[in-house]
């Protein structure tokens, strides 16, 4: 098993991070579905970051140290996180008992560093995009932690790959209604940390109503592939996170299993993009309630789930 | 000689060498700044290495007090505040050299020194004290020296509130609460010897032991801060100068934790109630204290609130070991206190860091009002950066110590709610959302200040702005290492943590090793740290690499999405960053607001205003203090200036003793011990005689 299991983890490994910027192109393929239109090349998201990777770069003379740094340690971060979190199989790399504070904290410091830098610049927009982005976050806090208590509750166990791993099958057997709950709770705090409608709408063009674009506005060159690349990570960690919850799979399915993940996580992204082309974002004081809707969803699988695994 | 006796001496020695050469300033604050560094490498060292084999270590003192004898004591529990304290006293000590040279601070620089060394002493003897006299005197010194210490600047009338609201605090704490505590215990066993109490209170019922814990958390709570006792904390730490507003908010508060956790080691198992009404305590006290912080303005104001939201968390890990206990699940326990203890360090590193840097802005610009700094990573890159590794810390990210102690708080919470009953599980887990809330709010409120403080263009003059003296810089620069260290470095020192933690456990646990299994869960953490610090290093060379040759790099404006002409005055403010929080939450912490809109065609005028008062203080505890003056007010009359009527008094107050003695003559310690050897009533315990012999009586 442990041979086999070297074997394929490289693969995996490569296969899990030349992917996310295909699931960006994913959503960008179903919106241009609904608008009738081509779309870009299935490719054009890895042309976009080579292109930027080759490029110079234009830094602010207001920034320091810490604009430049902020691209970097939040890929670092997100990196950290992958080796934590299941994404095609049920293993991951590096996981421990408590390993998802460390996953729910690894989030806090590339959001920590993102508003720093966007603060470094001195622009009154990218701090409006910061205040927006720590507000938002601090909301989905809750909800992401008591989702974890519920999967731990219901799994047992305080290490992430086993918390949505196939015990779960069973949790939605024994406590589904609360299972459900969660994966709503999850859904909303993936739309809202990876900035996608109805919280943030990436295709804007008026800085006035972004938050992560506007973040960001000031970053070129590498920095900015990396940016644009961490975002796509950022989604397929929590679209991975959510789809084990939501679609557990019984242990033993092998490569049939991964398969079906990368399935899921397509249908995952033309899911996102669908509700893009049809949704208007919310109006920004309504987001606070949408979040705190998570928290509450959350809190009541808590409650269903405590009574109903001691009764 | 033993080692221990070094932290207590070299401050003494420090105190009278500050005193003796007081005409020269330089030098009285030189020898006793190096007295206290010595003393908290003689700490650290106490703490670390000399104890590190012995599990206890006692050292009876032959001055004669009245009363008791003085005893002071090494074990796993002081060990550990031994190495808070010295942790902080080091940079403290260091950093003092500089900041006590700056033109605005030049006076009464050897009172400084000495109270400075008084107040290590204090710190260093409460938490080595083993017997409730040397335990009082040395908190006393503390109280008083800290005291003198806030009040030093006492021209402004701010400090002088501020000093002074804290001495009544901290003697209503101590009058009300841990003196009638220790008289209980003192009562109970017959001793004023620390070690004797825990035998006395073993078999307690369970209401002594509640209400023991109840006197503890209000007499102690009030030193650390739980609100709503916290109100001196942000009234005192932002007017003591810097150094002493670090080992205020680092140590100081600590000491009422250490105060809590030594009752605790005494009590029997409390019931899971209590555990649960603490939990409330915590999240109260960390949600109302992080939702304070994020909307002050002035720097050091908002880290005192901050303090009093970490000071929550710490009692979050000890409501966790209290509930652990009650309900006999182990690893909860060990946990909870390992976490509360972790981060009571952790705290004191960067916490003491924080206030550190907070007075070097205020060296540098002499202001520390957030709205009128900006920039100033550019003019002073080296503070920004300690300022950052401190800010980083406090919002619990890796790779830095701050994460470490929070895990285990997590973790404690996670046990909590997957192991016990529904009501008591779902406790836990609001425990973990809160903790969740309080993690993204201190995120929200330090990338605010340092933020606004140190990023974007300067809102004042840079051209005034003085540099900050190298010793300062290596004060923090000491505090910045440790938060790394802590970080990675955690698993060496988890065996100190599981010593402190066992003094506070029954003398079962620490045999099944659950305690080392709980502080052995660091070192991965630790170790993903590392792996961290790995992807940020490799992801900078990658960046060099790319690009190639022909990869300029330029220095433009920032975009203004086309305007051509911004000024600083245009950023978005520390205020306006929070204002959305601030908004949501504005049922829990309600904001003040003035807002005079400009009007007319040609506005030329217009205001804001917004602020965070404290309602406890403004609505609760000032009424409640004009209306105490008030009745002081009335019993004015009494004192009529006749000699007479004095003696009158006098008379009527030996009544009155005469009376109370007689009348619990019956029930005093010395006529209980005799009826007991008497034979009557021999196995009854002594509280149960009077009850009955009181009944009779009626």
């Amino acid at each position: 098993m442990s041979v086999l299991r070297a074997l394929t983890v490289l693969p995996e490994a490569a296969v899990v991070l030349a992917l996310p910027p295909m699931l960006m192109s994913v959503i960008a393929k179903t919106k241009a579905w609904f608008a009738g239109r081509v779309g870009p090349p299935w490719l054009q998201p890895y042309y976009d970051m080579l292109k930027l990777l080759r490029k110079g770069t234009v830094y602010s003379r207001t920034t320091t140290w810490v604009f430049r740094a902020g691209p970097i340690v939040n890929l670092a971060a997100l990196l950290t996180a992958a080796t934590m979190i299941p994404v095609l199989s049920g293993d991951v790399l590096l996981g421990f008992p408590g390993d998802v504070v460390l996953v729910a904290y690894l989030f806090a410091l590339g959001r920590l560093f993102t508003v720093l830098a966007a603060m470094d610049t001195g622009s009154s927009f990218e701090g409006m995009g910061a205040s927006r982005e720590v507000t938002f976050g601090t909301m989905s806090e809750p909800a992401l932690f008591l989702s974890f208590v519920v999967l731990a509750v219901a799994t047992k166990s305080l290490e992430l790959s086993e918390m949505v791993g196939p015990p779960l099958a069973i949790a939605w057997k024994s406590v589904g209604p609360a299972m459900l709950l969660v994966a709503g709770a999850l859904t909303i705090v993936l739309l809202a940390e990876t900035c996608r409608i109805p919280v943030d709408d990436p295709a804007t063009h008026l800085e006035l109503t972004m938050i992560h674009e506007v973040m960001v506005l000031d970053h070129s060159g590498p920095d900015f592939a990396f940016i644009s690349y961490a975002a796509a990570l950022k989604f397929m960690l929590l679209g991975s996170l959510l789809l084990h919850v939501a679609l557990p799979h019984a242990a033993g399915w092998g490569a049939v299993g991964v398969l079906l993940r990368l399935l899921e996580l397509g249908l995952l992204a033309v899911v996102v993009g669908a509700i893009e082309s049809t949704m208007a974002r919310l109006r920004l004081n309504r987001v606070p309630l949408f979040l705190a809707g998570a928290s509450v969803l959350s809190g009541l699988a808590t409650a269903i789930v405590l009574v109903r695994s001691h009764g | 000689m033993s080692a221990v006796l070094l932290p207590i001496l070299f401050p003494l020695a420090g105190m009278g060498w500050a005193l003796l050469t007081c005409s020269r300033p330089r030098v009285s604050l030189a020898g006793a700044m190096g007295a206290i560094a010595v003393a908290g490498a003689a700490c650290v060292y106490v703490a670390l290495v000399d104890h590190a084999g012995e599990q206890e270590l006692l050292l009876p003192l032959s001055w004669p007090l009245p009363l008791a004898q003085a005893c002071v004591r090494v074990d796993g529990l002081s060990a550990w505040f031994l190495l808070v304290i010295g942790a902080l006293s080091v940079p403290v000590a260091v950093y003092s050299w500089g900041y006590m040279q700056a033109p605005g601070e030049r006076q009464g620089v050897p009172a400084y020194a000495a109270l400075l060394c008084l107040l290590v002493l204090a710190l260093i003897l409460v938490v080595l004290a083993a017997d409730v006299v040397l335990f009082l005197v040395a908190w006393e010194l503390m109280s008083l020296s800290a005291f003198f210490l806030v009040g030093r600047d006492d021209r402004r009338r701010e400090v002088r509130t501020g000093a002074w609201t804290y001495l009544v605090a901290t003697h209503l704490g101590t009058g009300l609460a841990v003196l009638p505590m220790f008289a209980v215990l003192a009562a109970r066993s017959h001793s004023t010897q620390f070690s004797d109490f825990g035998a006395a209170l073993a078999s307690a019922e369970p209401s002594v032991a509640v209400g023991v814990c109840a006197l503890a958390v209000v007499g102690f709570g009030t030193k650390a801060g739980f609100v709503p006792f916290h109100v001196w904390l942000p009234e005192a730490h932002p007017v003591a100068p810097s150094p002493v507003s670090a080992l205020m908010s680092g140590v100081v508060i600590k000491t009422g934790i250490y105060g809590i956790l030594r009752t605790l080691s005494w009590l029997p198992a409390l019931p899971a109630g209590l555990g649960v009404v603490l939990l409330l305590l915590a999240i109260v006290t960390g949600v109302f204290g992080i939702l304070h912080a994020l909307g002050q303005r002035q720097l050091k104001r908002l880290l005192a609130y901050s303090s009093i939201e970490n000071v929550g968390i710490i009692l979050l890990g000890i409501a966790a070991g209290v509930l652990g206990r009650a309900t006999n699940q182990p690893m909860l326990e060990a946990l909870g206190y390992a976490g509360a203890l972790l981060h009571v360090l952790n705290h004191a590193v960067f916490k003491g860091l924080l206030f550190l840097s907070a007075g070097a802005v205020i060296h540098a610009t002499g202001t520390g009002d957030m709205e009128r700094l900006g920039g100033m990573a550019r003019t002073h890159p080296w503070d920004a950066a300690w300022f950052l590794v401190a800010a980083a810390a406090i919002c619990a990210v890796p790779p830095l110590n701050g994460f470490l102690s929070e895990f285990l708080l997590f973790k404690a919470l996670l046990v909590g709610s997957t192991a016990l009953t529904p009501a008591l599980s779902a406790a836990s887990a609001a425990g973990i959302a809160a903790l969740a809330i309080m993690g993204g709010l201190a995120l929200s409120t330090f990338t605010k200040a340092f933020g606004t403080v140190y990023l974007g263009t300067p809102r004042f003059d840079t051209r005034e702005a003085h540099a900050t003296p190298m010793s300062m810089g290596r004060g923090m620069a000491l505090l910045s290492l440790a938060c790394v260290a802590l970080g990675l470095l955690a698993p060496a020192i988890a065996p100190n943590l599981a010593r402190a933690v066992q003094v506070i456990l029954p003398d079962a646990l620490p045999a099944s090793g659950v305690v080392s299994d709980a502080t052995g869960t660091l070192a991965r953490p630790a170790g993903m740290f590392l792996f961290v610090l790995f992807i940020v290093a490799a992801l900078f060379r990658f960046r060099a690499a790319c690009g190639g040759r022909g990869a300029a790099v330029d220095r433009q404006p920032t975009w203004g999405c086309g305007f051509a002409e911004p000024t600083s005055r245009m950023q978005y403010s520390g205020g306006s960053f929070v204002d959305k929080l601030a908004l949501s939450f504005r049922h829990v912490v309600p904001r003040r607001r003035q807002v005079v809109p400009p009007a007319g065609y040609f506005p030329n005028a217009g205001r804001m205003e917004s602020a965070t008062p404290d309602r406890l203080l403004t609505s609760v505890f000032a009424p409640l203090f004009a209306g105490v003056a008030r009745a002081c007010e009335r019993c004015r009359p009494l004192q009529v200036g006749r000699v007479q009527m004095y003696l009158l008094y006098l008379v009527g107050t030996l009544l009155l003793v005469f009376a109370a003695e007689s009348w619990y003559a019956p029930y005093s310690a010395e006529q209980v011990a005799a009826r007991a050897a008497s034979g009557r009533q021999v196995s009854t315990p002594a509280h149960e005689v009077r009850t009955t012999e009181g009944e009779s009586n009626r």
